[in-house]
């Protein structure tokens, strides 16, 4: 037998012999990873809300100091925004005087109004 | 035909397992344990800590799904993980130099002479037991080039290592290779190199 084909021989034998070979693995290695994959997908998301919550709650933080910096260096504008307010708060007396009357028809405008926002979210966004 | 239908079913199946398809997860799972767990086992981590090892390969390979391309064979890409989490598993524990060393020390067993009709399964388990007595980095590439078919390139990408010293790993380890089995192979193979 020529060296070339002793050398192919062993190398065949070599690659079948080592396909064989197979180690054991636990029966319920998949399901088992499968579950890891489940509570990492969790995880991930509940990471997220939280990150979201955090953004929201820096951004309401954020947004009062602001506010109080601008009240302090800029005293005018508060000022007129201070009347702004006050004009505002007043038209929101004069409406719900008016609406007070007829508080039950508002009141079932209001649910009907809610219910559709509700129901509209839900479809858009309520699987995710 | 048979071949592109089984190839577009593959690309499907890879489609599904990017996208965080459960169902093709378990089956990527199924289809590379063994391949996971004997990469683990060959660089030498006892079968609990191959356990863990496979574990945080497969954790980690779903973490990365978004970051696959497609440049390499979904199988090499997994190789590459499984070997650098068994790699670190060893270096973690302080067991690094194991890398260099055989598996486990084989008792010598070249008495029991292998007859010319050897059993099959007797004979891969002689061959496999010929690869734990290599160093580990020989071993690893024994294995990559002559069961899972990787080319010389893919090897030095799953080990981080230079192609020449890839192809070094091989011929020296088959070299070893040959004079472990001498035996098994008899007068086919020239021992002498």
């Amino acid at each position: 037998m020529s060296a070339d084909k002793s050398e192919e021989r062993f190398d065949e034998m070599l690659g079948r012999g080592l396909r064989k070979r197979a180690e054991p693995v636990p029966d319920d290695f998949t399901d088992r990873m499968l579950r890891r994959v489940r509570e990492e997908q969790q995880r991930r998301i509940l990471a997220r809300v939280i990150m979201e919550e955090r953004l929201a709650l820096a951004g309401c933080i954020l947004l009062g100091i602001i506010t109080v910096i601008m009240a302090a260096v800029f005293p005018g504008i508060a000022g007129s925004f201070t009347k702004q307010a006050e004009v505002f708060i007043d038209k929101i007396t004069q409406i719900i005087e008016a609406v007070g009357g007829q508080w039950q028809f508002y009141t079932v405008l209001a649910g009907a109004f809610g219910f559709a926002v509700y129901s509209l979210v839900d479809l858009l966004v309520g699987d995710s | 035909m048979a071949g592109e239908a089984g190839k577009n079913q593959s690309g499907a199946w890879v489609g599904r397992l990017l996208a965080g398809d459960h169902q093709a997860f378990a089956e990527f799972v199924d289809k590379y344990k063994g391949e996971v767990f004997l990469c683990c086992r060959m660089l030498g981590l006892r079968e609990d800590e191959a356990e863990n090892a496979a574990s945080e390969t497969f954790l980690a390979a779903y973490k990365g799904l978004s970051r696959y391309r497609g440049q390499a064979k979904l199988s090499t890409w997994l190789w590459r993980i499984a070997y650098r989490q068994a790699v670190n598993y060893l270096r973690k524990n302080r067991r690094s130099k194991q890398l260099f060393e055989p598996a486990e020390q084989v008792a010598d067993d070249r008495n029991a002479q292998m007859s010319a009709g050897l059993e099959s399964k007797e004979q891969a388990e002689r061959i496999w037991r010929a690869v734990e007595r290599l160093p580990r980095f020989w071993a690893a590439a024994i294995v990559l080039f002559y069961r899972e078919g990787k080319s010389i390139s893919e090897i030095a990408k799953i080990m981080k290592k230079r192609k020449n010293t890839v192809k070094t790993y091989l011929f020296r380890g088959r070299e070893r290779l040959k004079e472990i089995l001498a035996d098994v192979f008899g007068e086919d193979v020239d021992v002498g190199g």
